[in-house]
């Protein structure tokens, strides 16, 4: 697969795709769209392309016996026919997620297709819409083909609905189009290359001494490296794959919406990976019964499904570890404290500031024998390790203050207001050339680090 | 068109850095490696840059004439290397000679050629030669492609440098001592007592081409540490960083700049060659460039440069490796560096290795 943020991806593949896909008449823009999009994939994943293809035709085919069913019978034979050929899909769709799952856990990662976990969420919510009537019957192979593979979203997301696609109308050429996807898509780039890329390095040079021998102080500054490494890198990404989107002539999907200015856990994955929480959302916690239910039912769905997101993220039992801190505090904010923290004024914020770059900690230590050692560090409660270099800290503030201090601002949401509000002033267009063309230096000058997202 | 300023400025930029890599790829850029199939032209401009060569350089006649000549002996060593390993081709010799330990060699990579068993002319001192050791053979173009840094020398450097008779000191010892190397070093400053006595110039990601440039995140630079104090020992640990890039005789040769070039600058110190530490082995068993193979070719070659006069060989990878030379479990951080407490150990294997 060819990185978003490889020069081969920047200055060969996407100009010369967009070039084929606007000479072509709009009404075969689709079939460039789906050609190209196999290709790509093709092009990094090998012979897991055609898992992906006879997926999207097994899930065309459910969906089609969906659509037939109004052909038959009475009401009662149509929803019965649908419910089938809905379960028989979910059913379908998650085995095949599971089996390569449980393959990478007990053999080895490699044999996870890349963006499985992305393509197969797509095609359960689809299936559901199908169910619902979401999805119109007029879909055809070509469509949902499309849907499926969608080059931009194929490794990471986000994960769009069918209808969100607009399949079916024709996407026109417009050079304000071009000029709208090309900036997110630098601004996504720029996110990745020179704010995520380099901050990572801090947390990558921490586990060089080993976590015993870093200070409390350190251990808190990892903490909050790797948050906004994740938070830049999976939001640099999803800006750049919408902003192709829009290029392309899509709708802009967003992903990300400031999710560090929440007041409680709840709010900042409301705001955080918003395409995955609305799929777990709509096709997980609703269908259970929501919260409109007694209260330990709603504690069960809920644990389900923070339990599903922490096996969806990843591999090892850290993640499940992860998934079910994260339920066990959204529960208590439904039961006990959600609303109060709201009201205050600052208290929320700290509370999400400090709790979500712990959460972070357990999901980036996949070794379960080195997690206590660092929130030993974390909080040094019961002693310090006899060598531990207490001013390490200022080592690294001074090579990173900077980065730090960026990346806070743009954590706020007034500044990423502004930012889209002027987005289009000369200033902003010179700063935009300026940031693609620094983030190019790093890309062909730098050991590039594959998205984090990019094998889950 | 003006509804679209930033996709204008975005194309007119490209042509501009585009057209800067074309001409300079007839000058300034004749020496950075391309693949036009992955990367445009203007991708030289960028790693010109990371090199030192700016822009404007495209058009300065006496950089462009530099580059050509660098990048001429560039291709004329290469030429050189294949002819020799076409001209060998089948005398490869892999009966003796100093077997390379741990023998783990990577996969997918042509094996290193075994470096014949030096012939030794004992002197009445010493079992080894003195002076300068001459490589027993020279690294092939296979090798120098595959990143492989041949080991060209064998242990006899190492063997020499062994003989001499280190002492046993104190903390006090590193008073006057001068510390430089990349994170490997950075973790003997951060973790022991050294820093207390000794001073330090050293940095993550430092390479032995780097030590006089280095600039020592504001810190000074060795040179001027040199003038500001008179220091009796200098401890120098790089190589890793730079390992596969060039030819063992390409390393050798500016290890050798840079301890003459120390020893220029503070004639009574003694210099301390630290070898370069081996890696643990899951990194080194899976990796083709990083491993113990290759480190082992360059710290043969650099302890050939101990003299146990002026310039001493400490390999300290006798306090740190496991039986088959891999960096202990146990001692490690990461795969490449000890965790912050083991560094005493090499800490302490340094007090038993002083020149008094």
């Amino acid at each position: 697969m060819i990185s978003f943020t490889d020069t081969a991806f920047i200055f060969r593949f996407l100009p010369l795709f967009l070039i084929v896909y606007y000479l072509v008449p709009a009404k075969y823009r689709q079939y460039v769209l789906l050609f190209g999009s196999l290709v790509f994939y093709a092009f990094g994943e090998g012979f897991f392309v055609i898992l992906l293809m006879a997926l999207i035709w097994v899930n065309y085919l459910f969906a089609s016996y969906s659509f037939r069913s109004k052909l038959h019978k009475g009401d009662e034979y149509v929803v019965r026919h649908k419910k089938m050929c809905l379960i028989a899909g979910v059913v379908l769709n998650v085995a095949v997620l599971a089996f390569f799952k449980g393959r990478a856990v007990f053999l080895n990662n490699a044999y996870l297709p890349l963006g499985l976990s992305f393509y197969i969420f797509k095609m359960i919510s689809f299936q559901a819409d199908v169910y619902r009537g979401k999805v119109p019957r007029s879909a055809g192979f070509g469509e949902i083909a499309t849907y499926f593979s969608l080059f931009p979203q194929i490794a990471q997301g986000p994960i769009m609905r069918y209808e969100e696609g607009d399949f079916g109308y024709e996407k026109t050429f417009s050079w304000e189009r071009l000029e709208d996807g090309l900036r997110c898509f630098v601004s996504g780039l720029a996110m990745k290359v020179i704010l995520a890329d380099r901050i990572g390095i801090l947390w990558n040079d921490i586990k060089m001494y080993g976590y015993e021998s870093i200070s409390t102080p350190l251990a808190w500054l990892g903490a909050f490296a790797y948050s906004f490494e994740l938070y830049f890198d999976f939001w640099g990404y999803s800006l750049m794959a919408s902003g192709i989107m829009v290029a392309l002539g899509f709708d802009f999907i967003e992903n990300f919406n400031d999710p560090y200015a929440s007041k409680t856990v709840s709010e900042f994955y409301r705001r955080w990976h918003m395409t995955l929480g609305s799929f777990f959302r709509d096709y997980v916690y609703f269908p259970m019964g929501g919260s409109r239910c007694k209260k330990s039912r709603m504690c069960l769905n809920l644990a389900i499904v923070w339990i599903l997101t922490g096996i969806w993220h990843g591999n090892g039992l850290n993640f499940i570890i992860w998934g079910a801190v994260l339920g066990c505090f959204i529960i208590l904010e439904k039961l006990l404290y959600g609303k109060k923290l709201t009201k205050l004024p600052v208290l929320g914020n700290i509370y999400v500031i400090f709790l979500i770059p712990l959460s972070w900690v357990v999901f980036a230590i996949t070794d379960l024998r080195e997690l206590p050692v660092y929130f030993g560090r974390l909080f040094p409660f019961f002693g310090t390790p006899s060598v531990v270099n207490r001013s390490d800290i200022f080592n690294y503030l001074y090579d990173y203050w900077w980065m730090f201090l960026l990346c806070i601002v743009l954590c706020i949401p007034k500044v990423t207001g502004y930012l889209k509000k002027h987005a289009k002033s000369p200033a902003a267009t010179a700063g935009l050339i300026i940031l693609f063309w620094i983030a190019v230096y790093f890309g062909t000058t730098r050991a590039r680090n594959p998205f984090m997202y990019l094998h889950f | 068109m003006k509804k679209t300023p930033f996709l204008i400025a975005l194309l007119i930029s490209i042509a501009v850095f585009e057209i800067l890599g074309i001409i300079g790829s007839m000058g300034v850029y004749a020496n950075e490696e391309h693949d036009i199939v992955k990367a445009p032209v203007l991708s030289k401009v960028f790693t010109g840059i990371n090199n030192g060569i700016y822009p404007w350089e495209v058009f300065d006649s006496n950089e462009r004439s530099r580059q050509l000549e660098a990048s001429s002996l560039k291709k004329q060593k290469e030429e050189e290397l294949l002819k020799r390993s076409q001209g060998s081709g089948d005398d490869e010799d892999t009966s003796s000679g100093a077997t390379p330990s741990p023998t783990a060699t990577p996969q997918n990579t042509p094996k290193p050629q075994s470096t014949p068993a030096p012939t030794i002319e004992p002197t009445p001192e010493s079992k080894y030669p003195k002076g300068k050791i001459e490589p027993l053979r020279e690294s092939t173009y296979d090798e120098y492609i595959n990143h492989i840094s041949a080991d060209i020398y064998g242990d006899i450097g190492v063997l020499r440098a062994a003989e001499y008779e280190f002492s046993k000191v104190e903390l006090e010892y590193f008073d006057d001592a001068l510390f430089i190397g990349d994170s490997r070093m950075v973790g003997l400053r951060d973790y022991t007592e050294l820093n207390e006595h000794a001073d330090f110039r050293c940095e993550t990601s430092l390479t032995i081409s780097k030590v006089f440039s280095s600039d020592f995140r504001g810190k000074g630079g060795v040179e001027k540490a040199l003038k500001s104090k008179d220091y009796g020992k200098i401890y120098i640990m790089v190589g890793v960083n730079e390992l596969g890039t060039g030819t063992t005789e390409d390393f050798i040769g500016e290890y050798e700049e840079v301890i003459n070039r120390l020893h220029e600058l503070e004639p009574e110190a003694k210099i301390f060659i630290l070898s370069i530490m081996n890696i643990d082995r899951e990194r080194s068993d899976s990796d083709k460039v990083f491993n113990n193979t290759n480190i082992l070719g360059r710290n043969n070659a650099i302890a050939t440069l101990a003299d146990n006069e002026v310039f001493f060989y400490i390999n300290i990878n006798e306090a740190v490796c496991d039986e088959d030379g891999y960096l202990r479990d146990d001692l490690r951080g990461d795969h490449l560096h000890l965790m912050g407490a083991s560094n005493s150990i090499v800490e302490e294997y340094l007090m038993e290795h002083g020149v008094l």
